[in-house]
């Protein structure tokens, strides 16, 4: 079903949970892998994309359509995301380097990645990268979305993205060469 | 000799971390909208969570500053000295610290009121409301033998 579709019929407060169900079916794989890439742990991203859905129910009444449904969801995914880590590093006073730790130890033990040590390796190095460099590479490597979408979507500019990507994937390969 | 990684090399997994519990896309549209069916919280101190960390960090301190502040307001006050004799006996009003004079023939000899501004220059003024010419004048006026107020 199309967005438009979906909007139309939430505005009808009798079509509006049948509507608001499509819409969490049609973006809730995408919505969770682009927030558990974020937060590596199966149980937060569950959480988290709870929460982003429970927040466009909330302000999808005042969309207004600046942006498409989809980027429009994914900022408020991403927005959650950046919080949820901010505060986690509040929460417990720890500084950068030990959430990312922490991290990167659930991405050791990711049965996923077992055995396969380039793949463990990438996800590692990908950790080290800073909250907002790590969610451009994301978009781009993984989710494979135009710069023009993520401008939307992160609020910066086509450039400034362009460069973040490009020192990102050099960092990663970096890091990845010098462990080996 | 190892080939060095190059990223867009290397085969790309969209998924790269272990997929979510079976069925767990099959549900989560039912529970996330249990979630937005539900009914609204009661309001209370829920508000509290809205607030963030740092607001609710002063606020929590300011309270508990709050608290100690007034309780040892308080206990200072319990511990204050109770007002001072000339302050006490000048609420008494006149008529009735001369009844009880009276009444309970308690004596003034010309002695005690000679000895009385010596003693508190502040207390004639307040209790007697006489300036020392007019209580001068009363107790030339009295004979020698002592006498009631």
């Amino acid at each position: 079903m199309e967005d438009q579709d979906i909007l139309a019929k939430f505005r009808d407060p009798a079509a509006r949970n049948v509507a608001f169900n499509q819409l969490v079916r049609k973006y809730q794989t995408k919505v969770y892998w682009h927030v558990r890439k974020m937060v590596i742990d199966h149980n937060d991203a569950d959480d988290l994309t709870q929460d982003v859905f429970v927040k466009v129910w909330k302000h999808l009444e005042n969309f207004r359509q600046d942006a498409s449904l989809y980027t429009w969801i994914y900022r408020i995914a991403t927005n959650e995301c950046l919080s949820f880590l901010a505060s986690k590093r509040r929460k417990f006073f720890l500084p950068l380097n030990d959430v990312g730790a922490e991290l990167a130890a659930k991405v050791e033990a990711d049965p996923s990645l077992a055995g396969d040590d380039v793949e463990l390796r990438l996800q590692k190095a990908i950790l080290t990268l800073p909250d907002k460099q790590r969610l451009v590479f994301n978009l781009r490597y993984y989710d494979e979305m135009p710069y023009e979408q993520m401008a939307e979507v992160t609020g910066t500019s086509v450039g400034a993205l362009k460069a973040s990507y490009h020192h990102a994937a050099k960092k990663i390969e970096h890091y990845i060469n010098g462990t080996d | 000799m190892k080939t060095p990684f190059r990223l867009d090399e290397h085969p790309r997994r969209p998924q790269p971390l272990a997929p979510p519990p079976d069925q767990y896309f099959h549900q989560l549209p039912l529970r996330v909208m249990q979630r937005v069916q539900a009914p609204e919280p009661t309001p209370g101190f829920s508000w509290l969570s809205a607030l963030p960390a740092p607001l609710r960090m002063a606020l929590a301190t300011s309270v508990v500053l709050g608290a100690f502040v007034g309780s040892f307001w308080l206990s200072e006050s319990a511990l204050a000295p109770a007002a001072t004799a000339p302050d006490t006996l000048a609420a008494v009003p006149r008529h009735e610290m001369v009844e009880y004079l009276l009444a309970s023939e308690q004596r003034l000899s010309l002695t005690d009121l000679a000895e009385l501004p010596a003693v508190e220059r502040i207390l004639p003024e307040t209790y007697l409301q006489a300036s020392p010419d007019e209580v001068q004048e009363v107790l030339d006026a009295q004979p020698t033998e002592d006498t009631y107020l």
